[in-house]
């Protein structure tokens, strides 16, 4: 049987692949994405320490791994090892744990073939899940939730808290969903004064839009009734009841909401959550420093939320990717940061995922630490992609388009049996130069 | 009333000036009977934070066009009520350099209420309108390193400066604004030896958000000598600390090529005037601003007859934005497009209060409303600043609600309304939730409207409340 890359993905990456049964939605399963915003430097998360060249790209910002040898370091400045060539920058040592438990992979050099090395581009191009300058309705995730039931309507199966983005605004991944509530705390969901029979007035009035803010009317007026009966059941637990220490910053606190709304059985199947401050042009820092302290928010958040979830037996119901819009120079630059570059790693955390290893090859360094640090051609690589060859901003090579990776967890994970229509212009590429990658 | 005695006594006066002096309702208010969103409302709906009881008494009687001139004049207009609500900042009138003798806390606060208090009630609308714009465009969030210490100056020197003026003196101001500069992290773009790669990023944000847009034709390798063209402007931290001055030494003074266009070695620090004058006459950049400016007034997609037309205006005058202004405002496409545009939160707190002649000074109860709806002035942390278009803005509905309903009760600390003033001012000829409807929306309501409206005919805190949540005080 010709195998496709997105079979050998799937086969490869997910406990279940393979296994049609699985590709059952369930209801109740949540997703949860973590985008981190401004184009993470993942060369110095997932460090591969055992290539010379990240050293010599790096001289002050490279993580030190003292040696080869792979048992635990006192120094906690030191990368720690998760095998003979990568290694978690020091702040990350909350998440070996849930690597080694076989829950956590990474996906090694993904990116996609946005080569503008704008931000906002980027990070649209990703939310939407499209191809470079080919515009898509909706986000990905709004078409996954549009799609996810087979039917495309409105309709009972959508609770107000379908999809929630923490924060103040809608991000464009869940542009096209049936139903979106964006809020900054599940405690705030209430409305200050009006009787009763404004709500009713509010309800008639928004009815009458018939367009996006009279369905942002509704929802928004669905979410308030949720979460008043919710809390005068007392079904929705008070926040910090959990029993476990979430660090005290704005993710962990949006972590803890969705680990919340996990426990209410609210209906909730997809959450996102945005972690900003990732754009480290400027004295990124190395173990400790302007990116460390991101990185200590991101991985104490995580195993928090990862714990609290337990102490309930929720782990499985639960999803986590994190991902961002593109990797970073491999190269320091002369303000000890890094500037835009291509591709990145990634990492999903799941009962789902065979996890506790990198999937995918490191294209190396050798051939983009160029002398004259010019923007050259990257792209080459890409099975496929060779007519599509551009000049892009420098940086890790990417060999894995991000919508193959998308396109296996929707299917897979997320049990969508549309998937196709999910990414409608994409065809998961063939699976020949992968081949020797994931085996 | 608690908000009332925190007012001291300087600010009592203040207010006690504005009833008798500024701009009070009106005895008499005359409301649209219009179906459609009538023409003055829809006017100054777009060229000013929304209309206010005496500006459209005042536009009714000079006509639009003259007000538009008057408007494109902005130190022709007496607006020293305005002046008085924010002369207290004493913030705003230091050098960066000694705003480092302030807390980070009053900065912030000065910065917020000033563009709060000025937007609310300057008379001088369309320059605040536009300096909301460019604050969007050169957008710098005060939290990223010494920004609040410089954002001061840049909102002076660049943004209110020539808000009105030419383009590229705009863009050349916002180069070597030390906000700027601290923002994107020019000033450690250095280039001290051969094989130094430059700090990119100014330059990027240059080339796809300020000037020529990302499908504006450039290359990475543009991007890449701009930043070489940029290298060397920097801020002194120790002595004049937060003045920007030119390294030659941190200045890569190479030859070159941007754009197609030669920058000869040795120009030093005249490279950045160069690099100024051929990104900001660039045809692209002229198309990208027409673009964002007929998206801010007129409608989310851009036509292409109007973007061509106003890009060659911008093109003939040499980036004056005088010209391009008055060509929108006179188009056909900004007349008729009403109501079609979703105000984003700054605009529907702004308007509300100006509709409401509300009396405030702009404190923190306001301003964090501002913040829980996601448009807290100076917080946008990318440099795209705020977005434009509406799926952003919908998960807000909830705070403008509270807010709304909180108005109408006068519920809302450091913030006082007249609500029966208005109601008076409206007069009985008719119902009062239809001319109270009709007067915040410019039209009369649909049928639909009316009904819900009819149920809370008495009661007008919860009138007013329920009209600005409604969908129509949403658009404008």
């Amino acid at each position: 049987m010709k195998e496709t890359r997105r079979s050998f993905l799937k086969r490869l990456a997910f406990n279940r692949a393979g296994d049609r049964k699985a590709a059952v939605e369930e209801a109740d399963h949540v997703f949860l994405n973590i985008f981190l915003r401004g184009g993470a430097d993942t060369l110095n998360m997932l460090i591969p320490y055992g290539d010379d060249d990240y050293y010599r790209a790096r001289p002050t910002i490279g993580i030190k791994s003292g040696g080869t040898v792979l048992k635990p370091s006192a120094d906690g400045d030191l990368a720690v090892k998760l095998d003979d060539f990568y290694a978690l920058h020091p702040r990350m040592a909350p998440l070996r744990r849930i690597y080694q438990e076989g829950r956590l992979a990474f996906v090694q050099a993904v990116g996609s073939d946005n080569v503008s090395g704008s931000h906002f581009e980027a990070q649209d191009q990703m939310e939407h899940g499209e191809a470079y300058r080919r515009r898509l309705q909706g986000g990905w995730l709004g078409r996954h939730l549009f799609y996810r039931t087979g039917r495309s309507s409105r309709d009972s199966t959508y609770s107000p808290l379908t999809a929630v983005a923490f924060g103040n605004t809608i991000p464009e991944v869940l542009r096209g969903a049936p139903t979106v509530a964006a809020l900054q705390s599940v405690d705030e969901v209430e409305l200050k004064g009006g009787s009763g029979a404004i709500l009713e007035d509010l309800s008639s009035l928004y009815r009458a839009s018939r367009d996006d803010l009279g369905r942002a009317g509704a929802d928004t007026l669905r979410l308030l009734d949720r979460i008043a009966s919710m809390k005068a059941s007392r079904s929705l637990l008070k926040s910090g009841s959990g029993g476990v220490d979430y660090p005290d910053c704005a993710l962990a606190r949006s972590l803890a909401d969705v680990a919340r709304l996990v426990k209410a059985e609210l209906g909730l199947n997809v959450a996102c959550v945005d972690h900003g401050g990732w754009d480290t042009h400027f004295i990124q820092g190395g173990a400790q420093g302007l990116q460390a302290g991101s990185i200590d928010e991101l991985s104490r958040s995580l195993d928090a939320f990862d714990k609290d979830l337990a102490r309930d037996n929720l782990r499985s119901r639960v999803t986590v990717m994190v991902i961002t819009e593109f990797g970073r120079r491999s190269y320091e630059n002369s303000s000890m940061g890094t500037d835009h570059g291509r591709a990145f790693s990634l990492f999903i955390i799941s009962d789902r995922v065979r996890g506790g290893r990198v999937i995918g090859e490191w294209p190396g360094l050798a051939e983009v630490n160029d002398p004259l640090h010019e923007p050259k051609k990257v792209l080459r690589r890409i099975p496929g992609l060779e007519e599509d060859l551009d000049v892009g901003p420098a940086g890790l090579s990417v060999l894995i388009d991000y919508r193959d990776v998308l396109y296996a967890l929707t299917e897979t994970l997320l049990g969508n049996g549309q998937v196709a229509k999910v990414f409608p212009d994409f065809q998961p590429r063939s699976a020949k130069n992968l081949t020797e990658l994931f085996n | 009333m608690l908000g009332a005695l925190s007012l001291s006594a300087c600010e009592q006066a203040i207010s006690e000036l504005d009833k008798r002096f500024g701009d009070d309702i009106p005895a008499r208010i005359v409301v649209p009977d219009s179906v459609l969103i009538d023409d003055d409302h829809h006017f100054l709906s777009r060229l000013s934070f929304g209309p206010t009881p005496s500006s459209l008494a005042e536009i009714r009687e000079s006509g639009a066009q003259n007000w538009l001139e008057r408007q494109l004049q902005p130190s022709s207009i007496d607006d020293r009520m305005a002046q008085l609500r924010t002369r207290r900042f004493e913030s705003r009138f230091v050098s960066s350099g000694d705003c480092f003798d302030f807390r980070k806390e009053v900065l912030r606060a000065d910065l917020v209420r000033h563009t709060l208090l000025k937007a609310i009630y300057s008379n001088r609308q369309l320059l605040e309108v536009m300096v909301n714009f460019w604050s969007d465009h050169l957008n710098i969030n005060i939290e990223k390193g010494d920004c609040v210490y410089y954002k001061t100056t840049d909102d002076l020197d660049v943004i209110r400066k020539h808000a009105l003026g030419k383009f590229s003196d705009l863009i050349r101001a916002s180069a070597t604004s030390a906000a700027m500069l601290e923002y994107l992290d020019g000033k450690d773009n250095k280039v001290e030896k051969a094989g130094d790669a430059p700090n990119e990023n100014y330059a990027r944000e240059l080339l796809e958000l300020h000037t020529l847009g990302v499908d504006g034709g450039y290359t990475q390798k543009d991007v890449f000598e701009a930043a070489r063209c940029l290298s060397g402007y920097r801020v002194r931290e120790k002595f004049a600390k937060g003045k920007v001055f030119f390294d030659p030494a941190c200045h890569d003074d190479g030859a070159k090529l941007v754009l197609g266009q030669v920058i000869p070695a040795g120009g030093g620090e005249t490279d950045l005037n160069r690099l100024i004058q051929i990104v900001s006459r660039h045809p692209s950049t002229a198309r990208h601003i027409s673009r964002k400016l007929i998206r801010h007034f007129v409608m989310d997609e851009p036509t292409s007859g109007l973007t061509a037309r106003l890009a060659r205006v911008f093109l003939a005058g040499d980036g004056n934005m005088e010209a391009v202004l008055r060509e929108l405002f006179q188009s056909k496409e900004f007349f008729d497009n009403r109501g079609n545009k979703i105000k984003r939160p700054f605009r529907f707190l702004v308007s509300a209060l100006r509709a409401a002649g509300a009396e405030t000074f702009a404190r923190a109860p306001l301003y964090t409303y501002l913040s829980s709806m996601g448009q807290e002035p100076f917080q946008h942390p990318t440099p795209d600043g705020y977005p434009e278009e509406t799926l952003p803005w919908l998960g807000s509905l909830l705070w403008r609600w509270n807010f709304a309903f909180g108005l109408g009760a006068d519920r809302i600390e450091s913030v006082r309304v007249d609500l029966d003033g208005l109601m008076t001012a409206l007069g009985s000829e008719g119902r009062a939730e239809e001319l109270l409807f009709a007067f915040l929306n410019g039209r009369k309501p649909t049928k639909e409207e009316r009904f819900c409206l009819a149920r809370h005919g008495r009661n007008h805190a919860e009138l007013f409340g329920l009209i600005l949540s409604s969908p129509a005080f949403q658009r404008y």
